[in-house]
């Protein structure tokens, strides 16, 4: 590591927000944690809309025929930036189940790009899972909850990577 | 330098009044989620952007105390961003603190995430309390910056409980023993990964 590199140079940074932040005052520890949660709490009445969105965004990009689901491709960067920002938030919005199936629609859609082939049945599948995952009665919930949801999510994602790994995917 | 090792920073307060934070993220309801959470915290100001390229733009206009960026902001990646921030020789930011957002928090993305630059690594989803913790270790933990052929950054080592083998050792290190860092409370995964990478 160049850390260790004897030769390297070593000097002192005490940037300007290390010396703001360490004044004394400020809002407590407990204090910020405490109203940030509640702005987010707020946020939370635009989830479901958002969602929707985000949601739409999948779909549309989406090929309409098996012809389409090439292994590059405008469609693939559109859904893989739609998936990527339900996963970066809804465990943060309250919706854990959201960020898991994101999160594995996201490494089968990465596998896809590092070589494997695109398969639409199993694709469709994490959409409506998504779908589901939205629902009011599922909030709070965790995948531990659905056990079964988990192990096949988790098992078409095994399925997508077994097509990338030639290619020196993951 | 001011350096907290007499408690956790979980006890340390942050004022954040007068701090100018700059976000970069792909997603607009993201920057919507950590711009409330900063401002919640007591950040004055919170600027937004989408792109490096509003990056690049925003450092150019205003005055930015630190900087959170995702791994993913287009087009070339948080990570590549913040090696050509602590690259630039002309920069007056090469020494800005950077946070890295990812939800890629395996060990090779973290370790590389370190290897660009950064301060530190935020997993997303994020909550308040892990971000204002993180935050807080930067404030109070301020660590030496190292400048060599290879690297431009904060010193990696700061989790290292000690020299294996005598070896890694820079000429003007004092001869004394590091103890154990008292951080934040970093998630196991993520502190198997600073221990593997520190340790590598």
């Amino acid at each position: 590591m160049a850390d260790n590199n004897p030769d390297a140079k070593v000097f002192p940074v005490d940037s300007r927000f290390q010396q703001l932040a360490r004044r004394p005052g400020g809002i407590p520890r407990a204090q910020a944690i405490e109203r940030a949660q509640a702005g987010i709490d707020d946020i939370k009445q635009t989830f479901g809309d958002w969602f929707d969105k985000e949601l739409d965004g999948i779909v549309v990009a989406l090929p309409h025929d098996e012809k389409g689901y090439a292994k590059t491709g405008v469609w693939l960067d559109v859904v893989l930036m739609h998936c990527r920002q339900l996963r970066d938030v809804g465990t943060t919005m309250g919706h854990e189940l959201v960020t898991f199936i994101a999160g594995n629609f996201c490494e089968v859609l990465e596998a896809i790009k590092a070589g494997a082939e695109p398969n639409p049945e199993l694709i469709q599948l994490h959409v409506e899972a998504l779908r589901m995952s939205k629902q009011e009665r599922y909030k709070s919930t965790t995948p531990a909850d659905f056990p079964e949801l988990s192990s096949g999510l988790h098992k078409l994602l095994s399925l997508a990577k077994a097509g990338s790994e030639p290619q020196g995917g993951s | 330098m001011p350096r907290r090792e007499d408690g956790p920073v979980k006890d340390s307060n942050l004022n954040l009044n007068g701090l100018t934070f700059l976000v970069a993220d792909p997603s607009a309801y993201f920057c919507t989620v950590i711009h409330g959470i900063l401002r919640s915290f007591g950040a004055s100001k919170v600027l937004e952007t989408r792109d490096a390229r509003g990056v690049v733009q925003n450092l150019t206009e205003h005055r930015i105390d630190i900087l959170l960026l995702d791994a993913n902001v287009p087009p070339m990646g948080g990570l590549k961003l913040t090696k050509t921030i602590r690259r630039n020789e002309a920069s007056e930011y090469r020494t800005v603190p950077i946070l890295i957002l990812t939800s890629d928090t395996r060990a090779t993305t973290v370790k590389n995430a370190r290897d660009s630059g950064a301060n530190m690594v935020v997993a997303k989803p994020l909550s308040p309390s892990s971000l204002y913790d993180r935050l807080a270790w930067i404030a109070f933990n301020p660590r030496n910056f190292i400048d060599c052929e290879t690297y431009y950054g904060p010193d990696r080592r700061f989790k290292i409980e000690g020299y294996p083998g005598g070896v890694g050792r820079r000429k003007g290190d004092l001869p004394v023993e590091i103890s154990e860092d008292t951080g934040p409370a970093l998630s196991q995964d993520e502190i198997d990964n600073l221990l593997k990478f520190t340790r590598g």
